[in-house]
Order: structure tokens, then sequence, then C-alpha cells
């Protein structure tokens, strides 16, 4: 098992109710891990509408995940 | 150079960062909190970021600008926190040997600043609610 940081931001806050959290896991992938985390919520989010992010940098679904990695969960941008 | 800041934007030194002795002008776009989004009020903001992903980010849209566009300086500001009507929420400059790579290259930064760098608009209403804007709300050129 890895631990990980994963991060919500913006209206994914509300989504998994909290903005960080440290979780235990034995996905390989983002998305895995996605699949993952969506046992804890109800309402399911947009899945392509979601950009993700490793270690402060964008990855992709793909992306593969190592123990003390951040991920994070970001949906579409709304600055400006 | 793209910067976050939670503090109130200071027009006059960013254009300050912006000037060279070799461009013929400088165009400036400043985003405002507007009363309304939609059909509802607007009381006030909030704008949170990833900061460290919305800097690279920021960057990487300013280096795209100067690559594509032949201009002189570019600097771009967000604002973060709490926001009242009036307040300034985004800052670009841009400065160029001529006006018409100016106009390009603020209009570049601020559409792929918007749509790209990770910064989420809270907004809260004249009823009290609050809620995140989505950027689909946002497609008004």
């Amino acid at each position: 098992m890895k631990t990980i940081t994963v991060l919500f931001f913006g209206k994914l806050k509300d989504t998994w109710n909290t903005n960080k959290l440290t979780h235990q896991t034995s996905c390989k992938t983002i998305e895995e891990l996605y699949l993952e985390l969506l046992e804890k919520i109800t309402e399911i989010p947009h899945k392509a509408s979601i950009k993700v992010a490793i270690n402060d940098e964008f990855a992709n679904w793909q992306s593969h995940i190592e123990s003390k990695d951040t991920i994070a969960f970001l949906p579409p941008a709304s600055g400006g | 150079m793209f910067k976050i800041s939670d503090k109130t934007l200071n027009e006059s030194e960013l254009k300050q960062q912006t000037l060279d002795k070799s461009a013929g002008g400088f165009v400036c776009f400043e985003g405002w909190v507007r009363d309304h989004n939609q059909d509802k009020q607007v009381q006030k903001l909030a704008y949170e970021a990833y900061p460290k992903l919305a800097i690279k980010e920021g960057n990487q849209i300013i280096q795209e600008a100067l690559e594509k566009f032949k201009v002189k300086k570019i600097r771009c500001t967000h604002r973060v926190g709490l926001l009242e009507i009036g307040d300034m929420a985004v800052w670009v400059g841009v400065s160029a040997a001529h006006r018409d790579a100016a106009f390009k290259a603020c209009r570049y930064v601020l559409d792929e600043v918007k749509s790209r760098v990770p910064i989420w608009k809270n907004e809260t209403w004249s009823d009290g609610e609050s809620g995140w804007v989505e950027q689909e709300y946002e497609n008004h050129h």
C-alpha cells in the first residue's frame, strides 16, 4: 500500500467535502485512484471536465502514482 | 511574468514593469468584479488558486505569447481571496514595437489564463447563497 495526499479544488472540494486527504491505496494510476475515491461520494462528477496533477505538474489519467505523491483533481478553471 | 496576489492589484506598478524603451505602445486589460452573472446579482467573489501549478501554467502562457507575437514584455497578475464589486481580478499588460502584436498578445494571454490556469471563482449572490462558477458561464467574449 502507498500513502498519498489527495487535493481537491473548486467545486470538487464540495463534492468530496474536503480539500485534502491522506489516503492509503494500492492503485497504480490516477484513473484507478479516481474510481476508488468515487466510493466515498454520492454525486458523481463529470470526469471529462476534470484535470489531474501529480506533485504540482499536470498529469493524465494513466499517470502512475508513487508513494508520497500529491495527486490533485481540478475542475474547469473559472478565473479572469 | 505571471503572479498570483492576495492583495489589491497596483496597476501603475504593473505598467512600470511592462514598459520597454524599444516599445512603441502598451496594451492592457483589467478584469473587474461585476455586480451580476447570468441572471443573478453578485455581492462578492472569492478566487481560489492552486498556486504552484497556476504560476507554472501562467508563465508557460506568457512564454507562448512571447514566441507567437513580436512583443517586448508581458506581465499578468491574478487576484485570489475575497473581492468586492469593482475590485480588479486580473491585469494583463503587453508592450510592443507595434500595436497589432500588442493587442493580439494581450488577448491571447487573457483567454488562455481564463481557460488553463487553475483558478476558480466562487460567487456570493444577493440572496446569500454562494456557488462555484462553471466555465460555461464565461463564454461572453
